[in-house]
């Protein structure tokens, strides 16, 4: 490889991770500037606080000395607490039902009466449409700013990645290990837990913790279904710039919160990352 | 041929998953259907089951709607622009990721931190650099042109607007198309590319005629199911434009949500709605049978 074209490549290279990397630093930068320095225009706090992520965890006093007193944003302990309450409990249903399903359609070409095809479909059309059924559907059995409610859509939305996943995985076991199980006497249903499961339970942790990566992001649904009570993390997130002011400062140290638990867990399953993207086309 | 399935494991099989389905999914599809042959708006002071049948009005309505041919014409611009750029951003850097180097690795990881990022974060963040205050015009922009870059207000205007929007996917969604891209490229067999280099083919003709063509199954699978994502788009609109201004920045499913939540219009939401997932279910019913059925993969 020529000179010209090493130094073409580390140029470009570079170009693209400061393209990367900018927009993250300077958010993290505005979450540390005080509030006469959120609309300021250089890059880094030349008076760095911890006001912003201050009020993140309460004090309406503290909120009133730094912006004059216009502000009414709330605490954000309980929006964490509700989503990870509903992004949790989906999460395990959804991995549950999933290995059940995905075990049938490995096994016994059993994919139900819908077929695989229309749990791919469900995932694939925009999340808009179903906006003005579910939520005549909610108000009128009372789900709404219910944490039941958003989980049984959350975990039916999901549903789809943890039977492709898994299927992909039981797939890769042989058939004959539970018949060989079933020989020595058990019924199929206890050879598919004591030999199938345990040879998938790591299948099982990735597929929970991509779903989780994946729920944990939903907001248009969050946005339309919750009020008071069961309000997610990004909605909370979009709380402190409109009605209550524009607290850019905690907006920016609340978006950088909300992204370490996503990152944590995005890159323990880096490798697995694509693989559930494509629900289970692509291995890397 | 599969065996019989064991009665206990078919009910497993298929029970949990139906009556979740059933719950949350079928239930609102008989309700989008039944709404979208109504009038009913909540401010009629009676419930939804009780609306009279208007026949076809609301899907005579949406061919004389602009908005929402304006909203389905801008959301397919944006998944064309946002998944051509990812597409080629992603390949040229899958390319120069290929050779061997030191801290390759880190660099990778680095790369696809975006896509693990909430989707609101990342309107949010676009949404905060594109300010008045923030750091493109003040910064960047005003290192490039001068003092004229105050002037211009992104999030003020229409076409800026919306460009921020499709940055703000492009940043997100460009590690996607790598990573696959990436996977594809390095699982082309050494041996061939150094047969081609022996019989002296250049590195453009080896990335033509041997790499591009042995991965073409799975950028087709990437494109389009990006371009299935992409076509979603509202947190990116929702957080940085509002639509806005007026609603020029609309998306298909922002124009939905705003029928539904803000104008309470949820029969000609429906109908829209129920448009659109019989247009999309023919879509994605032949992407699954020349991709997954064929074994594209």
């Amino acid at each position: 490889m020529s000179m010209v074209s090493k130094i073409l490549r580390v140029a470009a290279l570079a170009i693209f991770m400061a393209w990367l990397i900018i927009p993250i630093t300077w958010t993290i930068s505005l979450s540390f500037k005080p509030y006469l320095e959120w609309r300021a225009a250089h890059f880094w706090p030349k008076d760095p606080t911890l006001l912003n992520y201050k009020i993140l965890f309460y004090y309406e006093r503290e909120i009133t000395i730094t912006t004059g007193g216009t502000a009414l944003t709330k605490p954000m302990i309980p929006p964490l607490i509700n989503t990870l309450i509903v992004v949790g409990v989906s999460t395990v249903i959804a991995v549950i039902i999933g290995f059940f399903t995905a075990y049938g359609a490995s096994r016994y070409n059993s994919p139900g009466p819908f077929g695989l095809y229309f749990t791919l479909l469900t995932r694939m059309v925009p999340p808009a449409t179903f906006v003005t059924p579910v939520l005549v559907y909610y108000r009128t059995i009372g789900f709404i700013d219910s944490h039941l409610g958003l989980i049984l859509l959350y975990a039916a939305a999901t549903v789809t990645y943890s039977i492709w996943i898994l299927k992909g995985f039981i797939d890769q076991i042989p058939r004959e290990w539970e018949e060989a199980a079933v020989l020595e006497g058990l019924s199929p249903l206890r050879a598919m837990v004591r030999v199938t499961l345990p040879l998938v339970k790591s299948a099982l942790v990735v597929s929970g913790l991509f779903i989780f990566l994946m729920n944990y992001s939903e907001f248009l649904f969050a946005l339309v279904l919750t009020t008071m009570k069961a309000v997610t993390l990004p909605v909370h997130l979009t709380t402190y710039v409109g009605a209550a002011g524009a607290l850019y400062g905690a907006q920016a140290a609340c978006g950088i919160i909300a992204s370490i638990p996503p990152l944590i867990i995005g890159y323990v399953i880096q490798r697995h990352l694509i693989t559930g993207l494509t629900f289970g086309m692509v291995r890397a | 041929m599969a065996a019989k399935p064991h009665r206990s494991i078919n009910l497993l099989a298929n029970l949990p998953l139906n009556i979740l389905l059933y719950a949350v999914l079928i239930i609102p599809l008989a309700i989008m259907i039944y709404l979208s042959f109504t009038d009913w708006n909540p401010a009629k002071g009676y419930d939804w089951w009780q609306a009279q049948f208007t026949g076809i009005n609301n899907f005579v309505r949406m061919f004389g709607d602009a908005r929402l041919g304006a909203a389905l014409g801008r959301t397919i611009v944006f998944v064309f622009i946002v998944v051509a750029i990812e597409f080629l951003l992603g390949l040229g850097l899958a390319y120069l990721l290929l050779a061997e180097f030191p801290g390759k690795r880190g660099i990778i990881s680095l790369i696809i931190y975006p896509l693990m990022l909430p989707w609101v974060v990342v309107g949010m963040v676009f949404y905060l650099l594109f300010q008045d205050f923030g750091p493109v015009v003040n910064i960047f922009l005003k290192a490039i042109i001068g003092e004229a870059a105050t002037k211009i207000h992104f999030l003020l205007n229409p076409t800026l607007g919306f460009t921020v929007i499709m940055l703000a996917d492009i940043w997100q969604w460009t590690p996607f198309m790598f990573l696959i891209l990436y996977a594809g490229l390095s699982a082309v067999p050494k041996r061939l590319i150094e047969a081609a280099q022996v019989l002296g083919a250049s590195s453009r003709t080896i990335f033509w005629r041997i790499q591009f063509p042995l991965i073409r199954p799975l950028a087709m699978i990437a494109i389009a199911l990006r371009s299935l994502e992409a076509f979603k788009v509202f947190d990116a609109v929702y957080m940085i434009t509002g639509g806005g201004p007026g609603s020029t920045t609309e998306t298909i499913s922002f124009y939905i949500y705003m029928l539904a939540v803000r104008y309470y219009d949820m029969a000609y939401a429906s109908a829209i709605s129920l448009m659109l997932l019989i247009a999309l279910a023919i879509v994605i019913r032949l992407f699954v049978k020349y991709t997954i059925e064929k074994g594209g993969a």
